[in-house]
């Protein structure tokens, strides 16, 4: 396992990181309901602003008459698409490409178009909605992926929006001053009306296909997921005058998620003109997209010269965080059942325009194929552009096609008798590389107590059954714990008088990062938890980068690296201080007690237990608060040392977990019961235990979601949502989510703080379910497997 | 232009002192009368009812309506078509009561009304007139609850925390039926509650503990 240099080495005993049962710093906060969130900001003399829906698939505006809506008393304005104020709001720098603010144009059943209505109240606003008259264009649409395949079928997007029209740009390239993440390869082929290609081909296919003695192919189709953000996107702005700035240079905004930067950079302001104060951003799941509710109140604002408050319905915010995507797998394999090629044709969704890449090409190089021995790999993707919908920045499962070789390894271990178990184990290649042929350790150690957990004992599909008649099934998935943490972080600490300050600026979204860097500052200077003075501000330079608990570890190492920075100049201050026989200035000199420091330098000082003591005589100390009366900062800054990321993807196995389920499928009434949910685990190190398994049951709750109950429905024949809202799409209760046993290993084998790697959208699956009700019945259902499909598929209905 | 200005309840003291807070800055009768579509100041109810005749003539009128929140009376005028949460937030300045599903079928914006969960996106403000009804800041000031609120915390009963009041105020509305809860009974009785972060069995957890420490302070 490897020590990475650093100011501690690798640790090996923990007093604070790894402790359950901490509470949050502002969890109180939220949960006595004075957590403001950007939907409960309220502001004097306020106005408030909403948008035109299209109620079409696809659809241009081709005049509005917004008389109607203007004579109705209490709406301040209509504002029409074509209006120059919209030439005044620059590119979200974190979000997609788009030709200007709000267009005429309608991608999708319910994005904004055309119009903006601003009014006394809410109610006002709609009430202007409803009088506008509108009239539309009908455009073509595409559902259905397979109906968007044909090269006859009229273009539904503008070269306005394609950034791989043309020549592909592979790599980060800037278009507009923003920057496009094109990984199209400059070989893939051209598109073909509203299909594009990318095809990535490793290692020698023809001598895969050889080395087979026969070809397992499977289809595995992965649905829509919508993210349902839990609180409702709003923003409330307004500008004020500044001494500093000049009048109307300063905004407040109240609600834009992920810092003010991406508004700052919108309205042309440097960061410290922008006041965003609430921490408070709700649920991400990745997803940090700025929807138009959260960009556009400061220009209205500046228009009309008051707040502006602008707030989705949930309705309203139905967007995708997974995309469909219908995957035709075929693997070579040995009688042993040695994987010896792998080719995935994949049909993936491009969704509306400026959509995420997530779940088209963005995941194709760390995905599941190259935990392989088998170097033969080809990755063929056709991906469409439909007016299914939007999906921001979004990785709830990811990578999307991991489970397509872990469903592989069931139906072949169905096909030759073997436990997937074992063949996971046949195929993985060891800890470093593909050619690496030694076991991966933190792999192992999660199947032993896998197994253990499960009492795990593999049986051939559709051969258990229950005492109670019930068909019994099981299923195995592996994954890496990914890593995202290859941004550079940065954190600032100060001693001052006596306390260590901390300051951060957010946002909290639920992941607890801020926590765990606290535990990490506290270990690392010998105190405690409480003992670490955080202090929220909206201008300080750090924030929860995170992304995952991967970002978090990976951010901890430049948090312990800090941490150990600060503690080395506060015992080099301390031992400078002790060394002083009088204290005061000028004619205010006085005595001074001899400090227990006194004669030692810093290297003969530690720190533990809010002490700095001499190490070779522990009696002789002071407390940590009296080290010093120096005021004392450290910053530091920079990236984890090397990572999974960045240096081979998936092909580094350093830390593994793994999921485990049991299933009790009804062949009379179609029903599903979870019998037993395992995790095990290995994020190389706990930093916050609680967070962690609450993260897993957050996996869990994401997994059973997805394939049991959710199911996002669209008319083929309009193209229109049937089920946006919480009752007719069905996210899982109190009464569905499975216990979930759960065993946490800690190899240190990670790259963050303490080895640690976190485990992030790791856990989260699409298929785990769906594979044990295949072992159950011996027949492949795809999700949501709700008791309806499941008895059709019996051939019961 | 006022800033609002975020406090963070980094502990339950500070917590249920800003909850406390909000509760005593909930106006008992209205600061100012302002037509809801022109914004026209009025003096009294009347003087509004009037402009409402003679320059609104198509519209409702705006009502008088005294809501008992937390313990206060507060004499409120507000448009008919309010729901009890827009009036919370809007009128009173309470932002417990979140809205999540805009339908009923969440649970976010759960209020306790006359000792009864109630959706209070889902009810008419005008037609609260003479119940009692109890928010979770009104919750977080009663000391009675501190280990329920403390239990949630130590287990993050939470993550993004907007869905947290609406559970907590269930989970309080339990216990005041069942001290005693077995796991299923609480997770029948949250079962009318989203979480979309996946905190589902955390609350459990944390119910089951706070039942024992209130079960100790009472004996004790």
């Amino acid at each position: 396992m490897p020590d990475y240099t650093g100011a501690n080495g690798l640790r090996e005993n923990f007093r604070v990181v790894g402790k359950p049962n901490i509470p949050g710093l502002t969890s109180y906060a939220m949960a006595t309901g004075v957590a403001k969130f950007g939907a409960d900001f309220v502001v004097p003399d306020m106005l408030f602003a909403k948008m035109l829906r299209s109620p079409y698939a696809h659809a241009r505006v081709l005049s509005i008459d917004a008389s109607d809506a203007l004579a109705i008393p209490g709406v301040v304005d209509v504002v029409l698409w074509d209006d120059p104020i919209f030439k005044e709001i620059g590119q979200n720098p974190i979000g997609g490409k788009r030709p200007t603010y709000l267009m005429n144009e309608a991608h999708y059943e319910g994005v904004e178009v055309g119009a903006v209505v601003v009014a006394e109240s809410e109610h006002l606003c709609e009430e202007g909605l409803r009088a506008l008259k509108v009239e539309w264009e009908q455009l073509p649409f595409i559902i259905d992926l397979k109906q968007g395949l044909d090269p006859e079928f009229p273009k539904i997007r503008g070269p306005e929006w394609d950034e791989s029209e043309g020549d592909y740009m592979p790599g980060l390239t800037t278009v507009d001053g923003l920057t496009i993440l094109n990984l199209h390869y400059p070989d893939d082929p051209r598109k073909v009306g509203n299909v594009s290609w990318t095809n990535k081909i490793d290692g020698d296919m023809d001598a895969g296909w050889a080395a087979a003695d026969f070809i397992l192919e499977y289809d595995v189709n992965l649905h829509a997921v919508v993210s349902l953000l839990p609180n409702p996107p709003a923003s409330v702005a307004w500008w004020f005058d500044s001494m500093y700035n000049g009048p109307e240079k300063n905004l407040h905004i109240e609600g834009a998620v992920q810092r003010r930067g991406a508004i700052a950079t919108m309205y042309g302001l440097p960061d410290e003109n922008v006041v965003q104060e609430g921490l408070f951003q709700g649920g991400k799941y990745c997803d940090w997209g700025l929807r138009m509710s959260q960009e556009i109140t400061p220009l209205l604002s500046r228009r009309f010269d008051r707040p502006v408050r602008c707030c989705n319905t949930r309705e309203e915010t139905f967007d995708m965080c997974v995309n469909e995507r219908l995957l035709h797998l075929k693997l070579g394999v040995t009688k042993d059942g040695l994987i010896t090629a792998v080719e995935d044709n994949s049909i993936a969704d491009h969704g509306a325009p400026a959509s995420s890449e997530m779940g088209t090409i963005y995941d194709r190089d760390y995905d599941s194929y190259y935990t392989l021995k088998c170097e033969n790999i080809s990755q063929k993707y056709t991906i469409v552009d439909s007016n299914r919908g939007f999906m921001h920045t979004c990785g709830q499962f990811v990578p999307y096609n991991w489970d397509a070789l872990t469903v592989g390894l069931a139906i072949l271990g169905e096909k030759l008798g073997k436990d997937p178990v074992e063949l996971a184990k046949l195929n993985l290649h060891g800890p470093d590389s593909q050619k690496d042929t030694r076991p991966v350790p933190s792999f192992e150690a999660c199947l032993e107590e896998g197994k253990k957990l499960m009492d795990w004992e593999w049986h051939p599909a559709g051969t258990k059954r229950l005492a109670d008649g019930r068909l019994h099934g099981t299923a195995f998935r592996y994954q890496m714990c990914p890593r995202h943490a290859m941004l550079s972080y940065f954190c600032k600490l100060e001693y001052r008088d006596g306390v260590v300050h901390f300051p951060t600026q957010g946002p909290i979204a639920g992941w607890f990062g801020t926590e765990c860097f606290t535990m990490i500052i506290a270990e690392e200077l010998g105190l405690e938890f409480d003992d670490i003075s955080v202090d929220y501000d909206y201008r300080a330079k750090h924030t929860d980068e995170a992304g995952g608990s991967d970002g978090v570890t990976g951010q901890g190492w430049i948090v312990k690296e800090c941490a150990n920075l600060l503690k080395a100049r506060i015992l080099e201050s301390a031992a400078k201080e002790a060394q002083k026989t009088t204290t005061g200035f000028g004619p205010f000199v006085m005595p001074k007690m001899p400090s227990p420091l006194m004669g030692y330098a810093a290297e003969d000082l530690e720190m533990m237990d809010g002490k700095v003591f001499v190490k070779s005589d522990p009696s002789k100390f002071v407390p940590f608060a009296q080290a010093t009366s120096e005021t004392i900062t450290a910053d530091y800054g920079g990236g984890s040392p090397k990572s999974a990321w960045t240096t081979g993807f998936g092909r580094v196995l350093d830390t593994m977990n793994t999921s485990w389920c049991e299933v009790a499928v009804d062949d009379e009434t179609g029903e599903i019961e979870i019998l037993k949910y395992g995790i095990v685990a290995d994020p190389g190190k706990v930093i916050r235990r609680t967070s962690l398994e609450s993260q897993i049951d957050q996996a869990v709750f994401f997994s059973m979601g997805c394939q049991l109950l959710e199911e996002y429905v669209l008319d083929p024949e309009t193209g229109v949502r049937l089920n946006a809202n919480m009752i007719d799409y069905r996210k899982p209760t109190t009464l569905d989510v499975p216990i979930v046993g759960k065993e946490i290993l800690e190899l240190r084998s990670g790259n963050a703080a303490y080895g640690a790697s976190g485990i992030s959208h790791s856990l989260a699956n699409s298929h785990l379910l769906i594979t044990a009700i295949y072992n159950a019945t011996g027949i492949w259902i795809d999700p949501p497997a709700t008791p309806d499909r499941v008895l059709k598929a019996l051939g019961k209905c | 232009m006022p800033m609002e200005t975020t406090r963070v309840g980094t502990s339950l003291k500070t917590a249920s002192e800003q909850a406390a807070a909000t509760i005593a800055a909930m106006p008992a009768y209205p600061k100012s009368i302002r037509c809801p579509i022109c914004q026209r100041q009025c003096l009294t109810y009347a003087e509004l009812a009037d402009h409402y005749a003679a320059e609104h003539p198509d519209s409702v009128a705006p009502v008088a309506v005294t809501l008992n929140v937390n313990g206060k009376a507060c004499a409120l005028i507000f448009e008919p078509h309010l729901t009890l949460k827009h009036v919370l937030q809007f009128h009173l300045g309470l932002t417990g009561a979140k809205e999540m599903c805009d339908r009923g079928a969440c649970g976010s914006c759960t209020v306790i009304m006359d000792g009864k969960p109630t959706l209070s996106c889902n009810i008419l403000a005008a037609e609260c007139e003479g119940k009692v009804i109890q928010t979770v800041e009104g919750i977080a000031v009663i000391p009675k609850w501190k280990p329920l609120i403390d239990a949630y915390c130590k287990w993050d009963a939470m993550q993004c925390g907007y869905c947290t009041p609406g559970f907590l105020v269930a989970a309080k509305v339990l216990l005041d039926r069942n001290p005693h809860p077995t796991e299923q009974e609480i997770n029948e009785a949250l079962s009318g509650n989203i979480c979309i972060c996946g905190t589902q069995p955390r609350h459990s957890q944390a119910i089951l503990e706070a039942v024992l420490v209130m079960a100790e302070g009472s004996d004790g």
